[in-house]
């Protein structure tokens, strides 16, 4: 359960008065760490806006909508205008590593093709979403922040934006050695860490 | 007593919160406060050493998921669980700590002065804020023992056998309490060193609902220190 890497954008950073932040969730795992992520931005004193489209029919899935206590909820899609008057970042949890190659299925492809014109900066979860997991993608989105989930994904050897963090540090030990995962050291206790700029 | 029940019971039933979720965080407080107040280069003995002795219910579950946090961080710790529930969650945490290496021990250290050898802090995840009434064994000779242990415990949310309001003169006096998402009324008895809040999950609208007036955690920090 990821806590967001708001280290990003520290609150007195934000250019607009109310520290708003859109948040678009997919419809699978990678949304449902959205969800989690925006009531914890709630909490660090965010004004976060969901826009879940597409809601898992599982259990892991439903209730969050209970839970958002003060956020906001969109119904339908917002437009990149109103994003970019809106808000001051996007969290971009719409699909991740099980995401299959390409824009996905409706609704997701309309707000990715949403994405790719916002002015503001995007935070990407796991995998900016449209992005092959692998290869990237040289027409998909482009975030300024990647936060990748417990190890970098193939793809982010492509990242070109401005921070790249690695969160998730639930790894048992045997686990990162079996699969050779070798993530950087965290500082103390801090559960999020930052990776060298990638340029 | 009532409030906090209140409280998680609002928790579980209007905001849909699982009990996996919110012990996940509670106890990653734990270890984090633990990991502020007592760094592992303040340990005396040779690995940063910490007995976590876990009891029947939460607070126990709380116990295993701050040691599994605590050995993320760099500690060496060893649980005790005497009292384990038949429930996946607790079967689920402790299969965790296992596969970490942790070690469970099959039975407890008979003599306060060999947790001073071997240990350099002790977790208390015995009892928490649903205590209620007496101690049953094992816990009473283990509180017993832990009442003359030298090294620092610290205590996860109550320190145990206290009444969860009036406190107890005469039991446990741990140097760090982790009193999670409010401080209860034991907390005014509490004399030891360190005091911290943890458990920075509860919504704004229930925070006023209540009236917690909890002062400000620092910027993303998951534990607040309050002394």
């Amino acid at each position: 359960v990821p806590i967001s890497p708001r280290q990003a954008f520290p609150l007195p950073s934000l250019p607009r008065k109310q520290p708003t932040v859109l948040v678009v969730c997919g419809p699978a795992q990678n949304g449902a760490i959205g969800l989690v992520c925006a009531r914890h931005l709630r909490i660090f004193d965010y004004e976060p806006t969901i826009f879940y489209p597409k809601r898992s029919p599982d259990p892991l899935g439903s209730p969050p909508s209970a839970r958002r206590g003060a956020c906001a909820v969109f119904v339908s899609p917002p437009q990149v205008q109103l994003i970019n008057d809106a808000y001051n970042a996007v969290v971009d949890a719409v699909l991740g590593a099980e995401a299959e190659a390409g824009e996905g299925r409706e609704p997701c492809a309309a707000i990715l093709t949403t994405l790719k014109h916002v002015r503001i900066p995007i935070v990407s979860l796991d995998v900016p979403s449209g992005w092959d997991v692998e290869a990237g993608s040289s027409s998909g989105i482009s975030p300024d922040v990647l936060v990748s989930l417990s190890a970098p994904k193939q793809c982010a050897r492509r990242f070109l934006g401005r921070q790249h963090f690695v969160a998730g540090r639930f790894l048992p030990y045997d686990v990162q050695k079996k699969f050779e995962l070798n993530p950087p050291e965290y500082p103390g206790t801090e559960c999020v860490v930052a990776l060298r700029a990638p340029r | 007593q009532e409030e906090a029940q209140a409280i998680d019971q609002e928790l579980f039933t209007e905001y849909k919160f699982s009990v996996d979720q919110l012990m996940e965080l509670a106890g990653l407080s734990c270890a984090t406060a633990i990991a502020k107040a007592y760094p592992p280069s303040s340990f005396t003995t040779s690995q940063p050493a910490v007995l976590v002795v876990c009891g029947p219910g939460n607070n126990g579950g709380d116990g295993l998921v701050c040691a599994r946090h605590l050995k993320m961080f760099g500690y060496e710790p060893t649980v005790y669980y005497p009292k384990r529930p038949n429930k996946p969650l607790f079967e689920g945490l402790t299969t965790q700590c296992q596969k970490m290496d942790i070690p469970f021990l099959p039975e407890f250290p008979a003599e306060a002065a060999l947790i001073d050898e071997l240990y350099g802090l002790v977790v208390d995840a015995i009892f928490g804020f649903s205590f209620k009434g007496a101690v049953r064994e094992p816990f009473g000779s283990i509180l017993s023992t832990l009442e003359r242990v030298t090294v620092p415990i610290a205590s996860i949310d109550i320190p145990s056998g206290w009444d969860v309001e009036k406190g107890k003169a005469d039991g446990l006096q741990p140097n760090m309490l982790i009193s999670l998402t409010a401080p209860k009324k034991a907390a005014k008895h509490f004399a030891g060193r360190y005091h911290f809040l943890g458990g920075r999950f509860v919504p704004p609208a229930l925070q006023e609902k209540y009236a917690l007036n909890l002062p400000a955690y620092p910027e993303t920090d998951c534990v607040l220190q309050l002394t």
